[in-house]
């Protein structure tokens, strides 16, 4: 990794302050002839060189959050309903789609799940990498081809070389996401959207791809929102971490801090309803009942249907998201305590 | 001293497949190379192995949904390879299964009362009334209410239909449920309440399960023994707190030790060896895990290591644990 890394430096990585802030992201989606927000007030910092975590399960709004950020939210059925997204001085929520086109997949990149739906079936691998270099560097073909091995190389994909002009369906489910992330990273970006990348993978692939996420996010300097189900996965790579729930984050901290000290009762229950691989456990806590839906939030606390400390004050109003130190909770009964 | 479900002994399928564009050539996939293994009543064993591993293959070929090409299956001392269409039909009222995605096997036109009452009226198992009387205690052990009787499988949420799935294989009151992958697609705390619901039909009707998954996590918890499959072979079986404490085979190391934990305390080590799985079709000579095994040594590329037993019902198939 010699021309890519030195290719385009991010000049601005020593200004202070986070890279990415979310400020009171709402955003909504129209059913039944009303708009519901699918994510609300949910705000953030993302610091310089971080990754957090975005936690929660089917629905709880974290890869919508995802996609606000990257201006993908499908139209007309979604809309940003409020808030700001600030990233570099600016807000992504006001740009108009061409400003935004040319900010995605060069400055702030995101993979995905399933890198089969979103790697094009008859174009190579290696052409697929080398276009973001054409269309955000203006690069000729043979310099974009250059760096597209490199970059084929640095997600060490073995004889690269040779494989360069194979098409998707001839690597695995592995080696796909590391194409994925070769074409992420192609332009350098500073942020990092990474929406369940190892989800589809098995446990031995996805430790390897974990591994070299890490690696090559130290090597490029970038910062990185990291989006899973899997607490597991949570431990091993972020340094903060935000749980959503229905919408809304219910927590946030530091990743430590999270695990040794989970202070929402969502979080506490959804640490204790793992089984786990490194230890035997008698009792399997579960959380009964379901996630509310979209169109019908309860009022108050939207954990409340489902929570074993409900009070009647829980019910009466939407709890504010409160903590000192870098810690903060949204529930009124935890808060206090 | 433990009873013997079920036995199963050399059990083989391989698979032929037009495989490649635009030049197509055919290729066997070898999904049960021979395994055998054992599941005692009233336990529940774990087949655990990462994708294309065969033990998805393992789970259909006991019930012969699909046809082994050789092998021996015996359940409670009855050949269910041998055994005639009659035969069968009464034995897979002792034996069910319930998929990963319940979805895909309901008849979307069909309301769940109809869907759960069908089986009995193939097996036979009593009239009309008592079949309706069934259903609906078959609902509330579960866990559903009783109106879902009426209502459509795309009215239920993953995990209800999870709960209609385990319903449908319960209603012909079996003694073993093959369980494929059937946490793996919903979400923690769902998962954990489906986990909770097998377990307490275990213990309330003595089932036994063969329960296949991926995460060993969830295993460790369900599962009183396992086996640990690799490219359609066991390469480890053992009870499952000894498997777990003290893995033999380097490939339930690599598996357990590649397992996240949720615990920033305990980051997990990336495998040491990177490498591909390799592919079924082709599998390595000798040791198909030589090509990733931190430990290989000359033999291992050439023979496969023989199964040997170790104690405390444990076997393994390794050259490190060989004579």
């Amino acid at each position: 990794m010699t021309t890519a890394v030195k290719a385009g430096a991010a000049s601005t990585s020593d200004t202070p302050g986070p890279i990415l802030r979310v400020e009171s992201l709402t955003t909504s989606f129209r059913s039944g002839g009303a708009w519901h927000p699918a994510v609300r007030d949910v705000s953030f910092d993302l610091a310089r060189h971080e990754t957090l975590a975005l936690v929660g399960e089917s629905g709880c709004g974290k890869s919508m959050t995802a996609l606000s950020i990257m201006g993908l939210v499908p139209k007309p059925a979604g809309r940003i309903a409020g808030g700001h997204i600030w990233f570099e001085g600016e807000d992504l929520t006001q740009l108009d789609d061409e400003a935004m086109r040319r900010i995605r997949g060069d400055r702030i990149s995101m993979i995905f799940q399933e890198p089969m739906t979103s790697l094009n079936p008859v174009l190579t691998v290696g052409f697929q990498v080398a276009e973001a270099l054409f269309y955000h560097r203006g690069m000729s073909g043979r310099e974009a081809d250059r760096m597209a091995l490199d970059l084929l190389e640095q997600v060490k994909i073995p004889s690269a070389r040779r494989r360069f002009a194979d098409y998707p369906h001839q690597f695995s489910g592995g080696m796909r996401q590391r194409v994925m992330i070769a074409i992420a990273l192609a332009c350098r970006p500073q942020v990092l959207l990474a929406d369940e990348p190892t989800t589809a993978l098995d446990v031995t692939i996805q430790a390897e791809v974990l591994a070299l996420l890490a690696e090559l996010k130290t090597a490029y300097g970038m910062s990185m929102v990291f989006i899973t189900h899997n607490l597991g996965v949570v431990a091993a790579i972020a340094d903060r971490v935000a749980v959503m729930y229905a919408g809304e984050i219910v927590e946030i901290a530091t990743v430590r801090e999270l695990f040794r000290r989970p202070t929402h009762p969502y979080t506490e229950l959804l640490m204790r309803s793992i089984p786990r691989v490194d230890r035997n456990i008698a009792e399997l806590e579960t959380i009964q009942g379901q996630v509310p839906s979209i169109s019908a939030m309860p009022p108050g606390c939207r954990f409340a249907p489902r929570c074993p400390l409900r009070e009647p004050r829980c019910e009466a109003a939407p709890p504010p998201l409160a903590g000192r130190s870098g810690h903060h909770v949204r529930c009124v009964v935890r808060a206090g305590a | 001293m433990a009873e013997i479900l079920l036995a199963v002994e050399r059990l083989k399928k391989f698979f032929t497949q037009k495989r490649g564009f635009p030049n197509p050539e055919t290729v066997t996939v070898r999904a049960l190379d021979e395994i055998s293994f054992t599941v005692n009543r009233g336990e529940a064993f774990g087949l655990v192995g990462e994708s294309g591993c065969g033990k998805s293959t393992a789970g259909r070929c006991v019930l012969r949904l699909i046809e082994p090409d050789s092998g021996g299956v015996t359940y409670a001392g009855e050949d269910v390879l041998e055994a005639g269409k009659e035969r069968l039909r009464l034995l897979r009222r002792k034996m069910q299964i319930v998929f990963q995605d319940p979805y895909a096997s309901l008849n979307p036109r069909r309301m769940i009362g109809k869907a759960l009452a069908e089986p009995m009226q193939v097996h036979g198992l009593g009239d009309s009334a008592e079949i309706d009387a069934r259903v609906e205690a078959l609902l509330a052990e579960v866990g559903l209410p009783p109106d879902a009787r009426w209502r459509f499988p795309h009215e239920f949420s993953g995990g209800q239909r999870q709960r209609i799935g385990i319903a449908r294989a319960l209603t012909v009151s079996p003694e073993l449920v093959v369980a494929d992958e059937p946490v793996s697609a919903l979400d923690v705390s769902i998962q954990s309440q489906i986990l909770l619901l097998l377990r307490g039909l275990q213990d309330k009707h003595g089932l036994s399960y063969i329960f296949i998954s991926h995460d060993l996590g969830v295993v460790r918890w369900f599962c009183q023994s396992i086996a640990v499959m690799y490219l359609g072979r066991i390469v480890e079986t053992g009870p499952v707190p000894a498997i777990f404490d003290d893995p033999l085979h380097p490939y339930t190391r690599m598996l357990r030790e590649s397992s996240p934990v949720p615990d920033p305390e305990v980051r997990v080590a990336p495998a040491r060896i990177a490498g591909e799985v390799p592919s079924a079709v082709n599998p390595p000579a000798g040791c198909h895990f030589h090509t990733r095994c931190p430990h290989v040594m000359d033999k291992c590329r050439q023979a496969y290591p023989e199964w040997r037993m170790v104690g405390q019902g444990r076997g393994v198939a390794c050259h490190l644990h060989g004579a």
